[in-house]
């Protein structure tokens, strides 16, 4: 902790009458007569008080702070005359410059018919050492805080004063003074829960005079005592004053200035033509810091100023910079055509690369000009070698070679979990606050999230399990989302029922792919593992899961398909392996048909060369290309073992059919065409009357 | 963290160690070689990412091997030693500092890795010499502190006797301490010998290129990784406090998103987030194991894939207060990878996306943040005031601003009364700035004009015209005795009744 006199400052203003006189530099404020046609006599300038002045330069002061740093960069406003006054405390709500303006505004310029005798800047003197002793919130805070940094905190700040000082011994005089309000003040202090002792303080008296008028004081700056510095300094008034203050600034507040050059900019004039303008804007130094320079001798080059060039930004494609600062700016001169132009242009949303300025070489983009929510920065760019230069990709390491991830459902999954900023609550404890629900909802989404397209069932089927992995993962499910659920599941028992084919990815070997009975095993396996993994979250998901354990079973109980399933299994990992025989490969064939939708079995006895099914077992047929639905083929001996019967029928049909002609497309369409196979089991299903002339 | 080993090559590093029984016998440069060798075996197998120069030095210096990862060519290097004349450090951090400043940015955190038997040399150039004569005498001064962030390891190859004889120990301190960056002295525990001077340096090893493995983990979903370079300790000295925070091994996903919203947020390092299995690979069947590792997939290149696919970030957390972002970066074209970006530790390091803590799941919002369609962006976050340039402010430091001011009130003034809404918004204004800065002058001088203006209208004017400026006139010249925030309003004539 650092604890910087910067943290508190008092500007000290003089309010005596000697103030209003005028600064002696007349503002021409009636220029506009020209067009006006002649006989139009122009107002005879007017010129700003001494305190007009004063407190413009101040403002400038503050709008530079404030723009710069909103929060930990206090500034308090004393006038004094014949008493001094306060005109805003340390509290937040009063450090903005509306309050400040506005009390301001309410104080006035000084009383000319003041008598100047009773006035004086020391009243002002003691009453801002007095704020300075007044802790400000975040002093209050940490002084509070219990922790380590409460007993270190030191209590530093700075007054500035701008007043009217005759000579060098008044200025020693005044110094002489504020030594002696420190030390009664840090007394009254050290015995007060409220207040601070002063650790140090920094006392920058600033010696202004009408135009014309000679400077009778030395500047100069040293050492009081062990808690005052002195800093003394005069300028003459009207916008000399601001520019002084403008500088004292910049050191007050460890500032540097860029100059963006080559600002192409149409002319106010003439539309037409545009031409290239300069900004200077002012931020923290740091925003220079990998810029420092070595002169010769090896001393670093720390020059206030830098210039950069404007690059005009060619698209609006977001890129990650590597940045290695950002720091807020503000225009010099905040009105200017030039500065308002540029600033304009950044609000809107725009980037602008800024480029430093090279006669030979490449060109470097050092840094780069953008606002965040109203707040114009200056990020700066990383430029030298990087030290992470030619990594190893990310395809060489561990799930390098991996290629069927699930990269599209996971940027699914990324859009559900985008953030957004809650509104500011009052101090919650961190395990009550937003980024904890986020965190929670990402436990519950990927309790089962499979990782490769390979490794799952259900989520390649989300159109037919939807929505239920969606709703499953919620925290709670109301009674709709309950019924949604076992919408879904009765769908996949409907599905399992109808004997639908799952669209499952191609695994292992060409030919190895699981049975349908065994896809459904493993899809309602996984959707039990998803439901159950959840089901601890309330009643309600377990519900859904009941639902599913009720659904899975009557499939399993079923003597029939469970024989199957024993019978087919092709997994390795099945124990006792059945070596299947004609017959039953037969049946299985049978049993395949019989779950095949109504296009599916036209396409089967057709021929059609857009289905597999045909091509299955002709040992003539190329194998099958590798695509989803290859699966559905259920097994197929690579060495062409035994053809089912029904293959061989429909081999010699086809084989005729083939060679007569073209089949009737009509045929296929007329309701209960030729087409029809098997139709006693057809009825079974449906109860349609069976009527087809292909049965074998 | 580019590491420079600079050793030194006088000829006090010839002086041969006391002879051990049977042993063979060995000169300090054999040592210092022995260790060296030790160390970089070390940062190749567990930091194989981390760049390395090797230089030398003695009343001259020179850089052997330049910046590299090659470890094969820096220890070929050190083969090459020889032994020179006497001791001169200074020129030797000079060049030390430009050769990383020529290299690197000032930004860039490097380790001096100074290797000496502690002989601080004699005459100009030497330590005392150095020390005795701070900045500003003629000598010329110390080329320290760096104006780099650097740490710097004194590796002293002498034994303890000989350390408290030349104060090797309290010079090399004062190295350090000078430069501010931190580092230690090491001394061979026990005696001067091949075996201590190579525990010194494993230990240096292990204390500063120890690699980073962690887990990177979202919900279920876990990664086994490994940060490079391993991520330093975070230090720093704010206004009312210090911040110390070392990355947590466990780092936690807490949210994703747009890198449009996220407007490349200043990052105090970057590390690369590799991949690792947690298998101890031994020597035997690693390439098997390569294999299979390639082969199980990882949630790393999920995430990355997904992050690179959609242009998203995460953030993460990465301590406590402490947050990240992990994006996909690509050094060429070809080889992206997955980084991980830190912030400053605090809840607020990145205004525009207000506190940390404060971000939520869309679910919490009534309505979707992101709107239904993924039109709109609940970011950036908007500070509560505006700043100077993002609103009409008023400066009359300058006599061009005022006379600006001035003109915008009577451009209106002149279309009175249609744009008598404007006129009186910019009298407002003018009338405000006036009274907050004390300049009475000028609201008489507006004052006079407005007068004028009213004696200057032509015959074809709006008789309401005529009344509104003789209206504003007379309230400006009052406005002094009114509150600031009392603003002139129009006067009520029939005639604004008739226009509105």
């Amino acid at each position: 902790m650092t604890f910087p006199a910067s943290h508190k400052t008092v500007f000290v203003l003089d309010h005596s009458p000697e103030f209003a006189e005028s600064c002696r530099q007349n503002v021409d404020f009636d220029i506009f007569t020209k067009s006006r046609g002649t006989g139009v006599i122009p107002l005879a300038p007017i010129s700003k008080s001494l305190w007009t002045c004063a407190i413009e330069a101040v403002l400038e002061y503050c709008r530079i702070v404030f723009d710069l740093f909103p929060t930990g960069k206090l500034i308090r406003f004393v006038a004094s005359d014949t008493e001094s006054h306060l005109l805003n405390s340390w509290d937040a709500d009063e450090q903005n410059l509306p309050h400040m303006a506005q009390s301001l505004a309410r104080l006035g310029p000084p009383n000319e018919n003041e008598d100047s005798s009773e006035c004086s800047i020391m009243h002002g003197l003691a009453s801002a050492v007095e704020v300075l002793c007044e802790c400000s919130e975040k002093q209050h805070e940490v002084r509070t805080s219990l922790t380590e940094e409460s007993s270190l905190i030191k209590n530093r700040g700075r007054i500035v004063c701008i007043t009217s000082v005759k000579s060098d011994s008044h200025v020693k005089m005044l110094e002489e003074w504020v030594q002696d309000a420190i030390t009664q003040h840090n007394k009254l202090a050290a015995g007060s829960d409220s207040l601070m002792p002063i650790n140090l303080c920094e006392l920058y008296l600033i010696h202004t005079m009408p135009l014309g008028v000679d400077s009778t004081i030395t500047e100069d700056k040293h050492v009081v005592s062990s808690v005052l510095s002195s800093f003394i300094g005069a300028s003459r008034s009207g916008r000399y004053l601001a520019h002084k203050l403008a500088q004292v600034v910049q050191v007050h507040f460890d500032l540097a200035i860029t100059t963006i050059t080559g600002i192409p900019m149409k002319e106010e004039q003439n539309a037409s033509s545009s031409a290239n303008y300069d900004v200077e804007l002012l931020h923290h130094k740091l925003a220079h810091s990998d810029l420092v320079t070595f002169d010769s001798s090896g001393e670093m080059n720390t020059a206030m100023g830098l210039t950069l060039k404007w690059c005009t930004p060619r698209s609006n494609t977001i890129e990650l910079q590597h940045c290695t600062g950002a720091f807020r700016v503000t225009p010099v001169d905040v009105i200017s055509r030039p500065s308002s132009c540029l600033t304009n242009f950044l609000l809107n949303g725009r980037q602008v690369m800024l480029e430093q300025p090279r006669k030979i070489g490449a060109k470097i983009v050092s840094h780069m000009l953008t606002s965040h929510g109203g707040e114009i920065f200056i990020h700066c760019l990383m430029i030298t070698r990087s030290t992470l230069e030619d990594p190893p990709s990310i395809s060489e390491g561990c799930g390098g070679r991996v290629t069927d991830y699930r990269i599209t459902d996971f940027g699914e999954f990324m859009k559900d979990n985008r953030i957004a900023p809650k509104e500011s609550t009052v101090d919650v404890d961190i395990e009550d606050s937003p980024i904890m629900n986020v965190k929670s909802q990402l436990e519950r989404q990927t309790r089962h999230w499979p990782m490769v397209i390979s490794n799952t069932i259900v989520f390649n089927m989300l159109s037919h399990v939807d929505p239920l992995p969606s709703l499953i993962t919620k925290e709670h499910l109301d009674e709709d989302d309950v019924v949604e659920c076992k919408k879904s599941i009765y769908h996949l028992v409907g599905m399992e029922t109808k004997g639908d084919a799952l669209p499952v990815p191609v695994m292992g070997s060409r030919g190895k792919g699981p049975k349908r009975e065994e896809q459904y095993r493993q899809m309602w396996s996984e959707l039990e593992t998803l439901v159950r993994s959840c089901s601890d979250l309330s009643p309600a998901h377990e519900q859904v899961l009941d639902c599913v354990l009720d659904c899975r079973k009557p499939s399993e109980d079923n003597p029939k398909s469970s024989k199957r399933k024993q019978v087919v299994e092709p997994k390795e990992d099945v124990a006792e392996k059945i070596s299947p025989s004609e017959t039953e490969q037969a049946w299985q064939s049978l049993d395949k048909y019989k779950g095949m939708t109504e296009r599916e079995k036209r396409d089967f006895n057709l021929g059609d060369s857009n289905n597999d099914h045909m091509k299955y077992d002709s040992p003539l047929s190329p194998d099958p290309p590798a695509k989803k639905q290859k699966t559905l083929t259920g097994e197929k001996k690579k060495d062409g073992g035994p053809k089912s019967f029904l293959a061989l029928w429909n081999n010699k049909l086809n084989s005729i059919y083939s060679q007569k002609h073209i089949e009737f497309a009509g045929r296929n369409t007329t309701p209960g065409g030729v087409d029809e196979l098997y139709p006693h089991m057809k009825s079974e299903e449906d109860g349609s009357p069976v009527n087809g002339n292909n049965q074998s | 963290m580019p590491t420079i080993v600079l050793v030194d090559v006088s000829l006090s590093m010839a002086r041969p160690l006391p002879p051990t029984d049977g042993g063979e016998e060995y000169q300090r440069q054999n040592l210092a070689n022995h260790g060296i060798t030790t160390l970089l075996d070390y940062i190749a197998t567990h930091s194989r990412l981390e760049f390395t120069a090797l230089a030398v030095y003695s009343s001259l210096w020179e850089l052997i091997v330049p910046f590299t990862r090659d470890y094969n060519e820096l220890k070929n290097g050190l083969l090459k030693l020889d032994v020179f004349d006497k001791t001169r450090l200074d020129v030797a951090l000079q060049e030390v500092r430009s050769t990383v400043l020529e290299e690197w940015s000032p930004i860039t955190p490097c380790q001096l890795v100074l290797v000496t038997d502690g002989r601080s040399g004699i005459g100009p150039g030497s330590f005392r010499h150095l020390f005795d004569n701070p900045k500003g005498s003629k000598e010329k001064s110390l080329p320290i502190p760096f104006p780099f962030p650097c740490k710097i390891q004194v590796m002293l190859i002498c034994s303890q006797s000989e350390a408290l004889q030349t104060n090797a120990l309290g010079l090399s301190q004062k190295l350090i301490d000078i430069n501010g960056g931190g580092g230690n002295v090491h001394i061979p525990e026990g005696p001067l010998g091949l075996k201590s001077v190579q525990q010194m340096f494993l230990k240096l090893a292990e204390s500063t290129y120890a690699p980073f493995y962690g887990t990177l983990s979202c919900g279920h979903l876990k990664s086994d990784i490994q940060l490079a370079p391993a991520p330093e300790g975070f230090n720093v000295k704010h206004d009312f406090e210090t911040i110390t925070r070392t990355v947590s091994p466990e780092i936690e996903v807490c949210g994703f998103i747009d890198v449009s919203d996220i407007c490349s947020p200043p990052t105090i390092s970057r590390h690369l987030v590799l991949p690792v299995t947690t298998k101890d690979s031994n020597g035997k069947n690693k390439e098997e194991d390569e294999v299979e590792d390639g082969k199980a997939p990882s949630f790393c290149v999920l995430l990355h894939g997904s992050l690179k696919v959609e242009n998203m970030c995460a953030i993460v957390n990465v301590g406590s207060d402490w947050y990240g972002i992990l994006y996909s970066w690509a050094d060429s074209k070809k080889k992206s990878n997955l980084m991980l970006g830190l912030v400053q530790p605090g809840d607020e390091s990145i205004s525009w996306l207000g506190k940390f803590s404060n971000l939520a799941p869309c679910t919490d919002f009534d309505s979707h943040p992101y709107g239904e369609d993924d039109t709109k962006t609940p970011f950036p976050v908007r500070p509560a005031e505006k700043r100077s340039y993002a609103q009409n402010s008023v400066v009359w430091v300058r006599a061009s601003g005022l006379q600006a001011d001035i003109q915008k009130v009577l451009r209106q003034a002149r279309k009175l009364p249609d744009k008598q809404q404007a006129f009186y918004k910019e009298l407002n204004r003018l009338r405000k700035a006036a009274l907050i800065i004390g300049f009475y002058e000028l609201l008489e001088g507006v004052a006079a004009m407005l007068e004028r203006e009213c004696t200057l209208l032509p015959g074809t004017a709006h008789p309401d015209a005529a009344l509104q400026l003789t209206h504003a006139t007379k309230q400006l010249r009052l406005s002094v005795e009114r509150d600031v925030t009392h603003n002139i309003t129009p006067l009520q004539t029939n005639f604004t009744n008739e226009n509105d």
